[in-house]
């Protein structure tokens, strides 16, 4: 940028001396507010460029409308009518509430989120676990399965051996149970699905990446098994007998499940009935276990590298993070043959490409 | 030693800048997406800054805790190599440091919505690469970049620059050279306002001409917030517009 | 740096909803400084100043040492400032790192060392090798508010007052001549700077601080503890009489309308100005004290003038 960028001296109520010949200069601002003053509701810029391209971009001090009628929602402050911006990102108005989307901001927890956290912090009766989000999420001693199955009462031993069930650095995965005041999260494992993960690789994107679906762990080809938390922290593990079986009821469920709502609480009771026969066992000691499973092969640590790169290829294209997409992109990671290689620039910005050209001539074809 | 002609009677300076013009001004955000939650590089003329957010975050110290709103912290690294002539010293610890970032943190405390993000750590760190004047008004700049890129909730832009008084004349955005040889006022605006969040002035400055000095400093401060503006619809209509191409 | 003194809501609510109705607690009106009370010590350059509750000392020595060697011709001058348990609780002692202690210091310095007011070139003996050191202690005896405002004032007092030994210079020799021998002499003051602080107050929410454009903020000249602890933002003008600024600082807090901040330094200079005249008037009313006794005890014959 090489042009000179001059600067006239505005004629506001400051300005009281004269002296230089001076050329008021156009600023978007003054025109953009004065337009909103004079305008009818229907013919506003901002109406317009929503229609034009979807999204209406703000930055932070940016009037979004002088309506009264919208409840401000996040993202915006307010004097007398006027609706201001806090944030840069895009508008979002549902129904009467009018709030701006950040662009990117750390993740903020919603009930019914899955999530994979790290414990930061063992303390009493409940463990701190980094969820990524602006503080940490608390895990109640009483919100964890305990050997020995779901129905047993929590003692003073559980209280002591904490640190032998979670300890600090030991990742995660689970549910957001419920919202304190201030925002920080409560979460819980009760169920199989949720819990200690072992068998792979940890990896993390931007959390506005992660699409939230009604299931959130998904097998993939190749053996592998991939945890979307919604924070942006990924788990990719070699998959297990579990998930492998959850796999196929799922899918004659998806009608029940498609019914229950986002929070996906039906098929998570359904998970939990084709295991119910096997929770004594399933909920030993086991599920606390430092220990990999020993039967992972070179191929699959591959895979899993393999998959993990691509997953960091669709986060540097800023591509929304799905299951469909990560089998596309790993399929089009196939003609490098070096893992390694994944994560150059170059690389990482062809398979976003290929990725998204992929979607766009299979939308044609419909 | 030759005087060195600051202003000449043609009207330019030692840089071949007129009175009112700013120096190159190139910004980008997201430049460090691994290392923390916003982060901002910034290039007013010589001065390369980096700048750094983490957060809101877990304080790592339980004394930092403020039930009622989050806490800001500014770090200021002025690295060795970042004058012509390499430092001995890190400038830590200094006073005018200290000043610096006691100054800054009071800026933005009162700019961010603190109060929505209660006991939480905002940590803002900078490392100034090169610097040749007019530095707190870069630094200023380039923590409203990245507190925006992190989507901390703020009020307004606050955009600095430093102004100086050349005998009647005020340049805009001074450089060392012209630092060194006048006064010079730094300010931070709020927006497109007439406030100032943040006023120094350094050095003797006749009563009446400060207003002077004010009014090109404000208008240069709404032009480098324009140009902040500029890069972050830019950067926000390519995300939006990958996000759209699904 | 009164970090650690609670202000309970009552309170806080109280005195600003005062000011909001135009009141200060101790009945001053908005821009009224409080009465400066300038006292001597018994030798020359110590000075204590006593703003309502908040006592500054300073104390001005030197020395003869080696000037630095990128400036041969130059003196040294050193502002030291103090703060102890002494002052108030909220202090430490030893620890001089807090922010308003470092704030405090650096407009000091910039004030009084940056903007010239000591002739430093004049404190030069021989060039490279001798020069005088001027070293001014400030120390805080009693705390309630202003301290920056208080110490500008102390230290320029301290130093108009202080008279250093006399000398003769013979080539290399250096005679430094007693007081009791040889009348000491001035340091070469070449403007008094002094220091104003507003404190600002925002009466409304930050949103129409921000946006609207009431500018309703409000301004009170030289706040007392309470009102320092309470303010949302503070703006230290140092002026001259020769309607010179000598240094700004509004280190962030409420952001202010420029317009109002011009309001605010033509304000601070009429302070500046009557200030300047007190201190003169103190240092005559001084000089003729020690005169009168100098007279007593002079063995001169008294002459015609």
């Amino acid at each position: 940028m090489s042009e000179v960028i001059t600067v006239v001296k505005r004629r506001g109520d400051f300005q009281k001396f004269g002296g230089e010949s001076l050329v008021e200069e156009d600023e978007e601002g003054d025109v953009y507010m004065s337009d909103n003053e004079d305008g009818t509701y229907a013919n506003r810029p901002q109406e317009k460029s929503v229609a034009n391209s979807g999204m209406q971009i703000v930055t932070p001090g940016e009037l979004v409308t002088d309506d009264p009628i919208w409840m401000r929602g996040h993202g915006t402050y307010f004097l007398d009518n006027m609706t201001y911006s806090s944030v840069a990102g895009t508008v979002s108005k549902v129904n009467r509430l009018l709030s701006v989307i950040p662009l990117k901001s750390r993740y903020s927890p919603e009930t019914g989120d899955h999530v994979v956290g790290r414990v930061a912090e063992v303390g009493n009766k409940r463990w701190k676990v980094d969820i990524g989000g602006k503080q940490h999420a608390v895990l109640m001693l009483g919100s964890v399965n305990l050997p020995g199955g779901i129905l047993r009462r929590k003692s003073e031993s559980d209280e002591l051996q904490m640190r032998s069930f979670l300890k600090e650095g030991d990742l995660l995965n689970a549910e957001v149970q419920s919202l304190f005041q201030d925002g920080s999260a409560s979460l819980h494992t009760r169920s199989l699905k949720y819990g200690k993960l072992r068998d792979g690789q940890f990896c993390e994107v931007p959390s506005s990446l992660i699409v939230r679906s009604k299931n959130q762990t998904h097998n993939l080809p190749g053996n592998v098994t991939v945890v979307l938390g919604v924070n942006g922290f990924i788990w990719l593990r070699k998959t297990s007998k579990m998930d492998s079986a959850r796999d196929a009821p799922s899918i004659g469920n998806a009608s029940a499940a498609a019914k229950s709502g986002p929070t996906g609480a039906i098929s998570l009771r359904s998970a939990d009935d084709i295991s119910i026969t096997r929770l004594e066992e399933e909920s030993s000691w086991q599920i606390y276990s430092d220990e990999n499973d020993p039967s992972i092969s070179n191929g699959i640590k591959k895979t899993i590298c393999r998959y993990s790169n691509v997953i960091k290829a669709l986060a540097f294209c800023e591509i929304g993070i799905t299951q469909e997409r990560i089998v596309n992109a790993y399929e089009a990671s196939m003609v490098y043959s070096n893992v390694g290689s994944l994560i150059e620039r170059d690389t990482m910005e062809a398979i976003g490409h290929d990725v998204l050209n992929g979607e766009k001539m299979r939308g044609l074809g419909n | 030693m030759s005087r060195l002609e600051i202003y000449s009677p043609e009207g330019l300076r030692l840089d071949g800048r007129r009175w009112n013009e700013l120096r190159r001004f190139e910004c980008s955000i997201n430049t460090h997406a691994h290392a923390a939650d916003g982060s901002s590089y910034l290039e007013q003329g010589n001065n390369k800054i980096i700048t750094l957010v983490k957060g809101p975050q877990e304080p790592s110290n339980k004394s930092q805790v403020d039930t009622a709103k989050a806490l800001l912290r500014v770090t200021v690294n002025l690295t060795k190599f970042s004058k012509s002539e390499r430092s001995k010293s890190s400038h830590k610890n200094e006073r005018r440091v200290l000043e610096m970032q006691t100054a800054l943190v009071r800026t933005f405390n009162r700019n961010l919505m603190l109060h929505i993000y209660p006991r939480t750590l905002i940590d803002i760190e900078i490392h100034v690469l090169q610097q040749d004047g007019g530095i707190m008004g870069s630094l200023i700049n380039g923590i409203t970049l990245a507190l925006i890129d992190a989507g901390i909730a703020m009020y307004d832009y606050i955009s600095g620059v430093s102004v100086g008084l050349y005998d009647e004349t005020p340049l805009l955005d001074t450089n060392t050279l012209e630092e060194n040889a006048m006064s010079t006022v730094t300010l931070g605006v709020v927006g497109k306002s007439e406030k100032l969040s943040l006023l120094l002035v350094e050095d003797k400055i006749p009563l009446d001409r400060l207003e002077s000095v004010l009014a090109i400093g404000i208008a240069g401060s709404h032009r480098i917030r324009d140009l902040m503006d500029k890069e972050l619809r830019r950067r926000a209509e390519k995300r939006v517009a990958s996000a759209l191409a699904r | 740096m009164a970090k650690d003194i609670q202000i309970s809501a009552s309170e806080s609510k109280f005195i600003l909803e005062a000011l909001r109705q135009n009141y200060r607690l101790d009945g001053r009106s908005f821009d009224q400084f409080r009465n400066v009370d300038i006292s001597f010590g018994k030798e020359y350059g110590d000075v204590t100043v006593v703003m309502g509750g908040t006592k500054v000392q300073c104390r001005i020595s030197s020395s003869i040492t080696h000037p630095y060697e990128d400036r041969p011709f130059e003196g040294l001058f050193l502002i030291s400032t103090e703060s102890s348990p002494m002052a108030g609780p909220q202090f430490e002692n030893g620890n001089n790192t807090g922010d308003e202690e470092v704030l405090c210091a650096r407009i000091i310095e910039k004030a009084v060392r940056r903007s010239g007011a000591l002739d430093i070139e004049g404190l030069c003996i021989v060039a490279g090798s001798k020069c005088w050191a001027i070293r001014a202690d400030v120390h805080f005896l009693d705390c309630d508010g202003g301290f920056i405002d208080a110490s500008c004032i102390a230290v320029m007092t301290a130093l108009l007052h202080y008279k250093k030994p006399d000398i003769t210079v013979l080539g290399d020799r250096i005679t430094v001549h007693p007081v009791d021998e040889r009348e000491p002499v001035s340091l070469g003051i070449l403007h008094i700077p002094i220091c104003v602080t507003f404190s600002f107050f925002n009466p409304q929410d930050t949103e129409e601080n921000i946006k609207g454009d009431s500018n309703a903020e409000i301004a009170i000249i030289d706040a007392t503890l309470r009102e320092e602890l309470l303010r949302d933002g503070t703006l230290t003008v140092t002026l001259n009489k020769n309607r010179e600024v000598v240094q700004v600082s509004k280190a962030g807090g409420l952001p202010m309308d420029a317009l109002s901040l011009m309001e605010n330094c033509h304000k601070a200079y009429t302070i500046a100005e009557k200030t300047t005249d007190q201190i003169l008037e103190e240092l005559k009313k001084d000089e003729k004290k020690r005169n009168k006794y100098a007279e007593i005890l002079s063995s001169e014959n008294n002459r015609e003038s």
